[in-house]
């Protein structure tokens, strides 16, 4: 039962996203869709993959692939993000 | 009947699922590329010796250390200590039969000679020129050669690395003997745990970043085109968040070798066992903080440059609890100098340059004047054969007698150390100095004043050829003709020594039972 | 297995990386290219996807309560052969659309087709997989593995489709 729920859930997650994306809410629109996509990743994993009941070890296995993609981008981003207000030297100069 | 008398036949190795013949497969390979990357420097120094670039055209000089690089740094200092020494005594060290995968463990010797051949025939038929950073653009849109094929063995080789750590770490959180909690845990298996996550971790970054320079080679679009609104420092981001920490996967074992040695040649425990074993996995964590620190002139922000910089001091600091915890158990320990031993010690001084100098390079304003010179080659030698590779030889010589069952001829052994601690300080104590003056690195002719050290350093290089050539014949040697090794010819804990030497086929007969904390000496 | 997992996402990284430096720094080109996105079939095969994962969940039950989970099985793989049966419609009837785009838009259909490709690599081996199962296996353990996988694959695919079908669908 607790899987047909689950299913439910996604379909209408499904809906929304997707009905949102037709409205303007300009930067919200991007943060809608990623937060019913981590909305239905999380449904997933814990009701299909039953990290819900899972041992401490394998929540933290599960979490270490996300956190290091998150290292990934935020350490990339002090460069990324704010290389226009605080450029390097070589470029400061041109 | 020990695991080497279970077949003679040629099939009955390739076709082995015991993890003891797996790394003694490993061994071989990774000795024969060793010597390819080796022969690959020797004609780079060659060159060296006279500024004017006579013996070798610069493409072929580039082509070289592309070589060089490619062969030592997948093909030799990654599977080296992890995947020989650590998969003989992996299991062997926590008690179990095996590890959690046997067919696994087999499948990536093979992905991984695969991958090893397939790189080699693409780099010697053809070559590529771009060093073994890829940088883009040059790989995408200029350099000449076998840029895709090269990846692809590189790739492949990559889910042989993978395999590996996922085996490593299913070992350790399965298989342990009873009783053999996580804090009784030798150190060499802390650093190998650590070493798979990294593995883990980073390998899949490289694989899909390479496959992204290979599909932009072949379609002329991707993400790295400037022309397209690409950035080609994604690519560095990228490769260096995979290629850092791959500099940890290739110390973080030696360290866990060195923490072996030492404790049973001074006869005393490790000192700090505990913020040894911290501090492994805070070198393997801090290390995925720090990639930007090879960036430092690539044009990424100011304010990146900064954030990298600090972070990078960081590392130092679990570094210097290393060395100095090593440092504290000798003290008043009844040191013994083997062979294995002075590779140890050599292993401590060498890394303790390498580490302090990179401090030298993570400082923002000093790092402008020394980028892409001599001083980074001396520095990353400094950690990876000063480090690695010593570590490397004194970890096949300490458990040689376990691998091969018999002893190797000890004073031989200890000239062969001597003479490479030596050639190794000749060949990079001088590119220090060469890097400081200015020496760019990558040129096969350079102005006529650097030549003394340049010569020094290659009169270094063939001391070194013979050092390394010194145990490859000892150790062949005894093979045949070495006294036969008791099981425990050190008189050191740990429980690979408390079976015969060579270990049976399933490593006990008896499944052993863990009562007490690692290094038990005193 | 969930270690496994944890290399994967960071396989899928670099692309993931890459999309977000084009939505950053080209905005504007990346949303007119996603307005030619197939977003019927795109949402369609979202539903099939999450579908598949539930019967791929009650496969892995069935084995549980010692009932037959074959059905289940072909079931799943049904619907992921349907999944790739649309994705490749909509691949070649987008290719001609990709092969002549420029600048930014060059640079989203080529992770488009990088990132769902290497989506669509891993659901075909997971095919491959779920039908072997459902052929042979009599225990658990190979499911609920399988099943781990299979997951993993519908959890991409939840990220992948806002991030090519659904930007800026409005305008």
């Amino acid at each position: 039962m607790s899987y047909f729920l689950t299913w439910l859930a996604l379909m209408v997650l499904l809906a929304l996203t997707t009905a949102s994306s037709y409205i303007p809410m300009g930067i919200f629109n991007t943060v809608a869709n990623m937060g019913i996509s981590c909305a239905k990743a999380l449904l997933i994993a814990l009701f299909f993959m039953h990290l819900r009941g899972a041992s401490a070890l394998l929540r933290i296995a599960a979490v270490t692939g996300l956190l290091w993609l998150a290292l990934l981008f935020g350490l990339s981003w002090t460069d990324l993000g704010t290389r226009p207000s605080a450029p390097a030297p070589i470029d400061a100069r041109r | 009947m020990s695991y080497l008398t279970e077949g003679f036949t040629l099939r009955s190795w390739l076709t082995t699922r015991d993890h003891k013949r797996i790394a003694v497969l490993y061994m071989i390979a990774i000795t024969a590329f060793f010597f390819v990357g080796g022969a690959a420097a020797a004609l780079i120094r060659l060159e060296l010796a006279t500024p004017a670039g006579d013996l070798v055209s610069a493409e072929t000089y580039n082509k070289l250390f592309t070589i060089h690089g490619v062969v030592m740094v997948w093909f030799f200092l990654i599977p080296s200590i992890p995947s020989v020494l650590g998969n003989f005594l992996v299991p062997i060290m926590i008690g179990a039969r095996d590890m959690a995968f046997p067919r696994l463990n087999l499948a990536s010797w093979y992905i991984y000679v695969l991958g090893g051949l397939f790189t080699l025939a693409a780099l010697i038929a053809g070559g590529v020129d771009t060093g073994w950073t890829f940088y883009t653009p040059l790989s995408t849109q200029f350099a000449e050669g076998n840029v895709i094929l090269v990846i692809v063995g590189v790739f492949i080789v990559g889910f042989s690395s993978i395999l590996t750590g996922l085996n490593v770490i299913v070992t350790v959180h399965r298989l342990r003997a009873p009783g053999l909690t996580w804090f009784r845990l030798p150190l060499f298996i802390w650093a190998h745990y650590a070493t798979a996550l990294i593995l883990l971790l980073a390998t899949p970054v490289l694989a899909m970043t390479l496959t992204l320079v290979a599909l932009e080679r072949v379609f002329g679009i991707g993400i790295f085109d400037p022309a397209l609104g690409g950035d080609p420092l994604l690519f560095q981001h990228l490769f260096w968040f995979y290629s850092h920490p791959a500099v940890y996967i290739m110390v973080l074992p030696a360290m866990g070798v060195a923490s072996e040695i030492i404790p049973c040649f001074a006869r005393r425990p490790v000192f700090g066992y505990r913020f040894m074993a911290y501090a492994i996995l805070g070198i393997a964590t801090i290390g995925f903080l720090v990639w930007g620190h090879h960036m430092f002139v690539s044009g990424q922000s100011m304010y990146a440059g900064m954030v990298f910089s600090m972070l990078s001091f960081l590392v130092a600091i679990p570094s210097a609890i290393k060395v100095f915890n090593w440092t504290a158990t000798l003290y008043k320990g009844s040191i013994v100098f083997t062979a294995p031993m002075l590779y140890a010690l050599g292993f401590v001084g060498l890394f303790m340059i390498g580490g302090l100098t990179g401090l030298y390079l993570a400082s923002l304003a000093l790092d402008v004047h020394l980028t892409d010179t001599y001083f980074v080659i001396a520095h990353f030698h400094y950690i990876m054969v000063g480090g690695s590779v010593m570590a490397y030889l004194g970890a096949i010589h300490f458990w040689w007698p376990k691998i091969s069952g018999r002893l190797y001829p000890e004073m031989l052994a200890r000239i062969a150390a001597l003479t490479i601690f030596f050639g190794f300080n000749l060949t990079f104590f001088p590119q220090y100095l060469l890097g400081w003056l200015g020496m760019p690195r990558r040129y096969h002719e350079y102005p006529p004043e650097f030549q003394v050290l340049n010569l020094l350093s290659s009169a270094g290089a063939a001391v070194l050829a013979i050092g390394y050539l010194l145990p490859l014949c000892y150790l062949g040697w005894s093979i045949f003709y070495g006294k036969k090794a008791p099981p425990n010819p050190w008189g050191a804990t740990g429980l690979e020594w408390q079976t015969a030497s060579p270990p049976p086929q399933h490593n006990f007969e008896d499944p052993p039972r863990v009562t007490r904390a690692p290094y038990d000496y005193a | 297995m969930w270690a496994f997992l944890a290399t994967e996402v960071l396989f899928f990284g670099p692309l993931f990386f890459g999309y977000v430096h084009g939505r950053a720094f080209q905005p504007e080109a990346f949303a007119s290219a996603s307005h030619h996105m197939h977003v019927v079939l795109g949402t369609l095969n979202t539903a099939i996807l999450l579908t598949s994962s539930f019967t791929m969940a009650l496969g892995l039950r069935a084995s549980q309560t010692d009932r037959s989970p074959r059905l289940w099985l072909w079931l799943t793989v049904l619907l992921g052969l349907a999944f790739l049966g649309i994705k490749g419609y909509e691949y070649t009837s987008e290719w001609s659309e990709a092969a002549s785009a420029a600048g930014g838009e060059a640079r989203f259909y080529f992770l488009y087709y990088a990132t769902t490709g290497l989506h669509a690599v891993h659901l075909a081996i997971g095919i491959a997989i779920v039908s072997w199962l459902a052929l042979r296996a009599r225990r658990e353990m190979p499911i609920e593995v399988t099943g781990l996988y299979w997951h993993f694959i519908d959890i991409v695919w939840v990220f992948l489709y806002p991030m090519f079908y659904l930007l800026e669908r409005y305008g």
